[in-house]
């Protein structure tokens, strides 16, 4: 009695339907999308601030760093040049002048 | 072999969606939901409520592929675990009696309407009184005749030994057909020789 109806109830088959595989698909997605969310895109570049900007427009840290070490040697060579350039710079300069600050007279007028 | 295989890959997909392929949801949706579907349909007898626990069971695989320790359990084993569950559940709240009421009268005379219809009426007067066994009864019964599973495997999707599935089978389908003889004659049983 009761194996005949279990073998009908085998035998009676159900296609599943496409709008189930869709339902679990999209569960399935859901799930993902909860597990790996999706960083935020708000479409806009990030802020930068000038001093960045003005880093940029020279090339960056390294360029930077050259343009350092050039100025102090530039400098060094300003204050005490060597005794190969003396004749350079005295033509730029035209030498070494000594300025008077008070003179003689007014001097004198000082000291009564 | 294949089967072996087969294991092997339900767990490989798994772990790949969880880690995020969707590709490898789609493989077992396809793979596995042709089967969630007709274990729930054959034990529930009705194509919506079996399409919803077919859902129900996908999502919860989804939701535990993070945590799936591939040692433990075959996919699908744990699949017919959670159906056996969702299905019986789902019987007992809807508190169905034996539904020949929903059952259309034969609109001829024809031999073959008839016989087809009284099929139909004995295939829903199991399947509530299915209904109406302890839940471990209906399972066993249900893993046994309806999805023709041996004993062992059924033991290892009830967590549990052969010998008490055998008992709970034994038991079940006595309780089956206690209920199922008060009405042979209304489900034409008198006229059968078995």
């Amino acid at each position: 009695m009761l194996d005949d109806t279990f073998a009908h109830i085998r035998s009676d088959t159900v296609p599943v339907s496409d709008s189930l595989m869709d339902r679990i698909m999209m569960d399935a997605d859901h799930v993902l999308a909860t597990a790996h969310p999706l960083p935020e895109n708000t479409g806009a570049a990030p802020s930068r601030g000038l001093g960045a900007t003005l880093l940029d427009a020279i090339g960056g840290w390294p360029s930077a760093g050259g343009l350092a070490m050039a100025t102090v040697a530039g400098l060094w060579i300003g204050v005490a040049p060597p005794a190969a350039l003396a004749g350079v710079t005295d033509a730029l300069w035209g030498g070494t002048y000594e300025v008077p600050v008070l003179n003689g007279d007014l001097l004198s007028a000082l000291e009564g | 072999m294949a089967q072996a295989q087969t294991t092997a890959d339900d767990a490989a997909l798994l772990a790949a969606f969880a880690a995020g392929d969707r590709q490898a949801a789609l493989v077992l949706t396809q793979r596995l939901t042709p089967r969630v579907m007709g274990q729930a349909y054959r034990m529930l007898g009705n194509r919506a409520e079996a399409e919803d626990v077919t859902q129900e069971a996908m999502m919860r695989l989804w939701k535990i592929a993070p945590d799936w320790q591939a040692e433990r359990a075959q996919v699908t084993t744990w699949l017919y675990r959670v159906v056996a569950n969702l299905c019986t559940d789902r019987l007992r709240k809807s508190g169905r009696g034996v539904a020949l009421d929903a059952i259309a009268e034969p609109e001829d005379d024809a031999p073959s309407a008839a016989d087809g219809l009284q099929t139909q009426a004995r295939a829903a007067a199991l399947q509530a009184a299915l209904a109406d066994l302890p839940d471990r009864q209906a399972q066993a019964v249900a893993l046994r005749h309806l999805e023709e599973l041996g004993n062992p495997r059924i033991a290892e999707i009830m967590d549990t030994n052969v010998r008490t599935v055998e008992s709970l089978i034994a038991r079940g389908k006595r309780a089956l057909m206690a209920k199922l003889s008060g009405r042979k004659s209304e489900l034409g049983y008198d006229d059968d020789t078995g």
